[in-house]
């Protein structure tokens, strides 16, 4: 692809979402690292984390910062390896092959700018063959600038038989900023491999959000994803897609919880391209205030016998909150089987009343509901990961009411 | 209940209810399906749409009418439902344990009444979801009997389940009787009230939105099984005694 057609694709569109015009945005200058910006502390919090993470983060960007990595002898007894894209591109020369090869530069104007002016910012994980990495790694993305693009490349791999439990909180300090994010994530899962990403963000009002993820499964392997986004937005437009090979397997979670005048748009598309492969999208979103979520799911039969569900809930509360549920099957061979179910709904005033019967008051009725609501029954995370999810689940289900 | 009116909505469903219940006592309210079992129960405890129009409702000499059903319940008047509904999301187990610590119940009390309900094996599943009547009842009645209620109202515990799931039921309400709570136990049929012959103190038949009549085990039960609900009601609307 010539850099031509990569500055052209600069005002080009993507298919969904608000179109936003990035010249509202800086792209960052090189600047010193440092943890002592103002608010990084509280961005942790936000996400449910906890700022221990800063002590544990195996990858920490504030901005264009990389202020800590590992260079723990949690990964180095692995032989696994963590790195900001831009070094790992100039160490170790394999790593091109995994680079810009699953996400075309061009595909719409945040790919492109973050193709050409993101300096490769980012991380790079690779998870040796065999070699079972069972402890979370904890990367994050922070943006404490206002006005500003931060445009990021990641690039996971892992290798045949492996396993990485990934956890990447991305967020800024809950005030004004006005800033940009663009995430470009291409994953890798080897053959018989797992890996597990769980992704939590914590934005503001007045906050853009891109991120674009494609993810590889080669034979037998197995891809989790479990993403919540529980903050006010701008807007926030993300289509991940995975592509799945023979008998590898995907179940793909999201959890929007709307508020403000934000507007998600948060997708899950899966391709069932090998023979036995199999598929599951489940969604929650809960639209609140004057929020609008479109929650769009999608899973194609490329190759069959295979198997692909969608699950898609809504729950709405106020009545200035929108939710739009689009699932989609598609199918180009009769031996797989797509199955969705859809529904969006308000709370049952019948659950509020049988709980207020055991002596919960209303608003802890309406808490224990949407915490109920937004716990995926199986999202199929190991047990160290729900811990995780658990406690932001319980967060969120917190500050929902009252 | 003094004198209680009850409606849903406009309509009006019983009038003038009266029924004192004494510390530990089991007062059983039966009658066919429709006579408003349920009505008065949800009424009593303040559950939408049903609503005590008139008369007062009193726990220990205090009027709890018109304290939303929360409030009755932290000061211990506790409704079973007739047909709990599937709360998704909510684990079972996380839930009892919360209502342990919400009333302070001891965990002995606890697993007492989880190893006579045998509800062990449903605390990791979601509450009421895709469970059968039995477990449905079982879960249910525990979950009340929990909270160490002053008074619990139990919407037919028996319906819909089998022997062995009845027998159970039963254990518990005596078990709970002898540690100090009071019931009001809800029923269409005569086969629970057989098994707790010995602890039942009265016996209420509710007929076409009014009391009948109230009387002793061994009064009320030769009554119901020879005339039926219907032949009773009728025997008392010819001015005749029964
Ligand atoms: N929400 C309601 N609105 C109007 N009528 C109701 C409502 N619920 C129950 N009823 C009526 O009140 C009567 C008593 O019903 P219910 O209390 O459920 O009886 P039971 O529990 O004894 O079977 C029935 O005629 C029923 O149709
Ligand atoms: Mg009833």
């Amino acid at each position: 692809m010539s850099r031509d057609e990569v500055l052209k694709a600069l005002s080009k569109p993507s298919p969904y979402g608000p179109d936003v015009d990035l010249n509202r945005f800086n792209i960052g200058e090189p600047e010193t690292p440092s943890l002592d910006t103002p608010g990084v502390e509280k961005i942790a919090d936000r996400l449910g984390i906890g700022s221990w993470v800063f002590k544990k983060a195996d990858y920490l960007q504030v901005n264009e910062s990389i202020v800590a990595r590992s260079m723990s002898e949690k990964l180095a007894k692995y032989g696994a390896i963590v790195l900001p894209t831009y070094e790992a591109l100039k160490k170790l020369n394999w790593v091109s092959n995994y680079s810009w090869r699953l996400i075309e530069p061009a595909r719409d104007k945040y790919v492109a700018a973050t193709h050409l002016y993101g300096r490769e910012l980012g991380f790079f994980i690779y998870v040796p063959p065999g070699v079972k990495v069972r402890e979370p790694i904890y990367t994050c993305l922070f943006i404490t600038k206002r006005g500003y693009a931060q445009l990021l490349h990641n690039i996971v791999v892992v290798d045949d038989g492996a396993e990485l439990n990934l956890v990447t909180g991305c967020g800024v300090p809950d005030q004004p900023i006005g800033s940009l994010h663009v995430g470009i994530s291409e994953y890798y899962v080897g053959r018989g491999a797992k890996l597990t990403y769980t992704m939590i963000h914590a934005w503001a009002p007045d906050m853009v959000v891109r991120p674009r993820t494609v993810a590889e499964v080669r034979e037998s392997g197995e891809y989790v994803s479990y993403y919540v986004i529980y903050s006010p937005v701008e807007s926030l437009q993300t289509y991940p897609r995975v592509i799945l090979r023979e008998n590898a397997r995907a179940t793909l979670n999201s959890v929007v919880v709307g508020g403000g005048r934000s507007i998600y748009d948060v997708g899950s598309a899966i391709v069932l391209s090998g023979a036995g492969s199999s598929g599951e999208v489940l969604s929650r979103n809960l639209g609140r205030e004057n929020s609008a979520i479109y929650a769009r799911s999608r899973i194609e039969g490329a190759a069959g016998p295979s198997r692909g569900h969608i699950e898609c809930l809504g729950l709405i509360e106020g009545s200035e909150a929108q939710i739009e549920s689009l699932p989609e099957i598609s199918s180009s061979t009769p031996e797989a089987v797509l199955t969705h179910e859809a529904a969006i709904g308000k709370i049952s005033e019948e659950l509020i009343s049988y709980l207020m019967s055991k002596g919960f008051a209303e608003d802890e009725a309406r808490s224990a509901i949407i915490k109920g609501f937004l716990s995926i029954e199986e999202p199929k995370l190991p047990p160290q990961i729900m811990e995780v999810v658990r406690r932001t689940i319980e967060y969120i289900a917190s500050r929902a009411t009252g | 209940m003094r004198n209680i009116d009850v409606a849903a909505g406009s309509r009006t469903i019983l009038s003038n209810i009266n029924l004192k219940i004494g510390y530990r006592e089991l007062h059983v309210l039966v009658g066919p399906n429709g006579s408003g079992k349920t009505s008065l129960l949800n009424a009593v405890v303040g559950i939408k749409p049903y609503e005590v129009v008139n008369g007062r409702v009193f726990l220990m000499g205090e009027d709890v009418t018109r304290d939303p059903p929360h409030v009755k319940a932290r000061k211990g008047v506790v409704l079973a439902y007739q047909l709990p509904p599937a709360v998704k999301g909510v684990v079972a187990g996380r839930f009892a344990e919360e209502l342990a610590r919400r009333f302070e119940v001891k965990k002995s009390y606890v697993d007492m009444l989880s190893e006579i309900l045998e509800v062990g094996r449903l605390m990791d599943r979601y509450l009421f979801d895709k469970m059968s009547g039995g477990e449905r009842k079982r879960l249910e009645t525990f979950l009340t009997l929990l909270t160490k209620p002053k008074i619990a109202l139990l919407d037919e515990p028996d319906s819909g389940v089998d022997v062995d799931s009845l027998n159970t039921i039963s254990s518990a309400l005596k078990a709970v009787l002898d540690f100090g709570t009071s019931i009001l136990l809800v029923t269409h049929s005569l086969h629970m009230i057989k098994l707790l012959r010995d602890y039942v103190n009265t016996i209420h038949i509710v007929y076409g939105g009014t009391l009948l009549m109230s009387g002793l085990y061994d009064e009320i039960v030769p009554l119901v099984e020879k005339h039926g609900f219907s032949g009773l009601a009728l025997r008392f609307s010819r001015g005749g005694t029964p």
